[in-house]
């Protein structure tokens, strides 16, 4: 299934029509970020494998669709598709390839994305100026998490791909890149 | 009584019948029961078999309930916008490890793009594959 940590319909919707093909599983919306604190989710596009038991077969990595922001990512997007068909056709699970990484919220987190809900939702009904006292303390106390540094851009009328968002990659660059990064990122492009 | 919006996580923003005072936001008990499932009772607050013990005398105002005092008592964490009329609760840190350490898929309800909305235990006794993207 689909989930679009996004603020409206509409918007996941432009994409969902955009696509080709189009999806023909459930694509479902997570305004209040639900799945972030269920699962471990700190960026996207994450994906999680689970089996038929409804246990974590892999932890959330990073896995891009295709290749179009490969010079970005340096993520070679085939290598994961493969281990995905692998599993389904036969339940092997990939080598362990040490690029992935469980995630356990701590309460600094937590208290971030209540911060982070509670802006969106003044952002949502346009009491931006409140918004962004909240989102202010939302990336203090969650410096580290894509889903609120980057994913409060829109809501802030900032460019998700814009300066404030490579202001924030360097921090994370020079940090060491924490988060639970790819399943296997391939050979460099 | 002002309206409050009241936030959480598996549900979003409800309303909520309670006031403000000053940097307080305090609900109304019945109110806070239908949002939350707990009640103030002479043993405590409690919910379902669960009762927890509540020594703070600054938990109620007047028969209202104190949003931060109630989240304090249960040590879960919680916003307070009382300017804005906006309270959000949340699970403690720990409750939201347990599953993620255990590896276990926990069960969710999400609006479905489509309409109407999607259980992930619908899907049953399949492998399945939740991908989370964004439009940024």
């Amino acid at each position: 299934m689909g989930v679009a940590f996004d603020d409206s319909v509409a918007v996941a919707q432009e994409w969902v029509d955009a696509a080709d093909p189009r999806p023909v599983f459930p694509m479902l919306l997570d305004r209040e970020h639900l799945l972030s604190e269920l699962y471990g989710i700190y960026n996207v596009p994450t994906v999680i494998w689970i089996d038929e038991d409804d246990r974590i077969a892999r932890a959330p990595v990073i896995a891009p669709g295709d290749d179009m922001f490969r010079d970005f990512t340096n993520i070679d997007s085939a290598v994961h598709h493969e281990q995905l068909r692998a599993w389904v056709a036969t339940g092997a699970l990939p080598p362990a390839s040490g690029h992935e990484e469980v995630m356990l919220p701590t309460d600094d987190e937590q208290l971030a994305r209540l911060e982070r809900r509670v802006g969106a939702y003044l952002a949502r009904e346009g009491r931006t100026d409140a918004a962004e006292a909240h989102f202010v303390r939302a990336h203090q106390l969650a410096p580290m998490d894509w889903t609120i540094r980057r994913g409060t851009l829109p809501l802030r009328g900032d460019d998700p791909f814009g300066e404030t968002f490579f202001a924030f990659m360097g921090e994370w660059a020079e940090a060491g890149q924490p988060g639970y990064g790819s399943a296997d990122p391939g050979a460099p492009s | 009584m002002a309206d409050v919006t009241f936030l959480d996580a598996e549900h979003g923003a409800r309303p909520a019948s309670g006031r403000v005072d000053g940097v307080r936001v305090l609900l109304d008990p019945a109110s806070l029961d239908a949002l939350t499932g707990w009640q103030l009772k002479p043993e405590g607050l409690c919910r379902d078999d669960v009762c927890v013990p509540v020594r703070d005398p600054d938990l109620t105002v007047d028969g209202a309930i104190d949003v931060d005092r109630f989240a304090a008592a249960l040590a879960r964490p919680v916003v307070v916008d009382a300017v804005n009329g906006v309270v959000a609760l949340g699970e403690r840190s720990v409750d939201r490890r347990g599953p993620i350490e255990a590896g276990v898929a926990p069960d969710f309800t999400l609006r479905q793009l489509a309409g109407g909305t999607f259980t992930f235990s619908s899907l049953g006794r399949r492998k399945k594959l939740l991908l989370a993207w964004s439009s940024w």
